[in-house]
């Protein structure tokens, strides 16, 4: 199935983020990972679904504009 | 390039706990334990709270160290704070976690496994050899281990389940986003547990007090984001506190996922086996998730254990991990899991009039089972949801 090109995705905010993964297992397509006490986002996998948003504890992750 | 039999992924309770029987079923195979953290058992992101019968299986809390409370109490609260007293409920214990975790893991030294801290498994892969080749990252060099299984004990965001190609992702309304303060210098009854339910307080889940000593308690709640109006758990745990402890000192703080849900549909694949969070092994009722992944650490330790003993490590010799589980545990999880469902559906109103009914019998008499038929009396809805819990 070809991916498409979502109009937002999502960014973390490491400023915020505690490393906690709890939205690893959330993302549909794994885009999420946590690896060296960094988490990262990938853009060219996220799907702009969302589904990561709302259950942050500390709200360290949001949509921005897909560029 | 370290050849091992068996390498366990993450050293909190199952982990640390598979190491250890492995090493105890099969004394002579290579067990070595990493932990990502530079210390086992910390940062600390659990309330703490365990049941006596489910920890004694593997140490002994009296007198214990690793201990910070015994707990003889559970009080439930209804949202309008009436109170439930369930004294003598069955003892359990708050614990001191990063102890408690670092004795785990000296169980499974002492029992001959290498245990490895601010060692981070980046990746794992197949090389023809019969072998999981696992990148290990370690004071800046990384190592490749080349083991005969891997146990996936590595938590909520588990990578090793995802190397291994097992589905291990979560819908967002099984997922509990928890927040939680050691609050100090606060009032409340050291010996109890107490358990608040309320939508307004902390919608899809519930709001705790675990004392670690007197004056001193986790003070925390997990809420389910699609059942929340916009705040996130940090903000609602703020609201709550501000209201009930204005005056009790935040000295810690901590805040992670809780997954509700039930086992993963499947638990090993060729030469692996996930175990404990990563494989969603929590009770989906109450959340807790220590006494479970110990038990899953010693079935998977000695399922690898014996596997590698039978030069057979693969995916259909490793699946009578997932049945041992599923028969231990795993079932019962499916049955708390469909009364969660049920009892998400009683809204702030109805919990009150509940707590006032349960009340009405006099505390000697509470037996769970008078509890029960005098609720479903005089509140013929939770006839579905008590029903549902014996199919």
């Amino acid at each position: 199935m070809r991916r498409v090109t979502p109009d937002t995705i999502a960014v973390v905010d490491l400023a915020v983020c505690d490393r906690c993964g709890l939205c690893l297992p959330l993302c549909p397509p794994e885009a999420i990972h946590l690896e060296l006490n960094t988490l990262t986002v990938d853009d060219a996998t996220c799907t702009g679904c969302e589904k990561c948003i709302a259950p942050c504890p500390v709200g360290a992750l949001a949509m921005v504009a897909y560029a | 390039m370290p050849d091992v039999d068996i390498l366990v992924v993450g050293a909190g309770p199952a982990g640390a706990v598979a190491a250890w029987h492995a090493k105890l079923a099969a004394p002579e195979l290579d067990v070595v334990l990493l932990e990502r953290d530079r210390a086992v058992g910390a940062p600390v992101r659990c309330a703490e709270g365990v049941g006596d019968a489910g920890l004694r299986e593997f140490v002994n809390p009296d007198g214990a160290a690793w201990v910070s409370r015994r707990i003889t109490d559970v009080i439930f609260q209804a949202p309008d704070d009436t109170e439930i007293v369930l004294a003598n409920s069955g003892l359990g214990w708050i614990l001191d976690r990063t102890r408690f975790d670092a004795c785990l893991a000296a169980e499974a030294a002492a029992a001959g496994a290498a245990v490895l801290v601010g060692a981070e498994a980046t990746g794992m892969g197949r090389n023809g050899d019969d072998r999981w080749h696992v990148r290990v990252k370690e004071r800046g060099r990384e190592d490749v281990y080349r083991a005969r299984v891997v146990i996936g004990a590595d938590g909520v965001e588990t990578m090793v389940g995802r190397w291994a190609g097992l589905d291990t992702r979560v819908p967002s309304r099984d997922m509990e986003s928890c927040a939680q303060y050691v609050l100090q210098g606060i009032e409340f009854n050291p010996n109890a547990i107490y358990l608040q339910f309320s939508n307004a307080i902390a919608p899809g889940g519930y709001a705790w007090i675990f004392p670690k000593a007197v004056g001193v308690a986790n003070v925390g709640l997990g809420i389910v984001s699609l059942r929340a109006d916009g705040r996130n758990a940090r903000q609602y745990l703020d609201d709550w506190i501000g209201r009930r402890f204005p005056a009790g000192a935040r000295t810690g703080y901590t805040v992670g996922g809780v997954i509700v849900h039930t086992t993963i549909k499947k638990t090993y694949a060729d030469g692996v086996l996930v175990a404990g969070d990563a494989a969603h092994m929590l009770n989906p009722l109450s959340g807790g998730g220590i006494n479970n992944a110990m038990k899953a650490g010693r079935l998977a330790g000695c399922t690898a254990a014996a596997a590698v003993r039978e030069h057979d490590t693969s995916e259909s010799r490793l699946a009578s991990y997932h049945k041992a589980w599923m028969d231990l545990l795993g079932e019962d999880h499916l049955k708390y899991y469909r009364l969660k469902q049920a009892l998400e559906h009683m809204d702030d109103a109805f919990l009150n009039a509940l707590a006032r009914t349960v009340n009405k019998i006099p505390s000697d008499k509470r037996t769970l089972g008078r509890v029960l038929m005098k609720a479903i009396v005089k509140h013929p809805q939770l006839i579905p949801v008590v029903a549902g819990f014996f199919v």
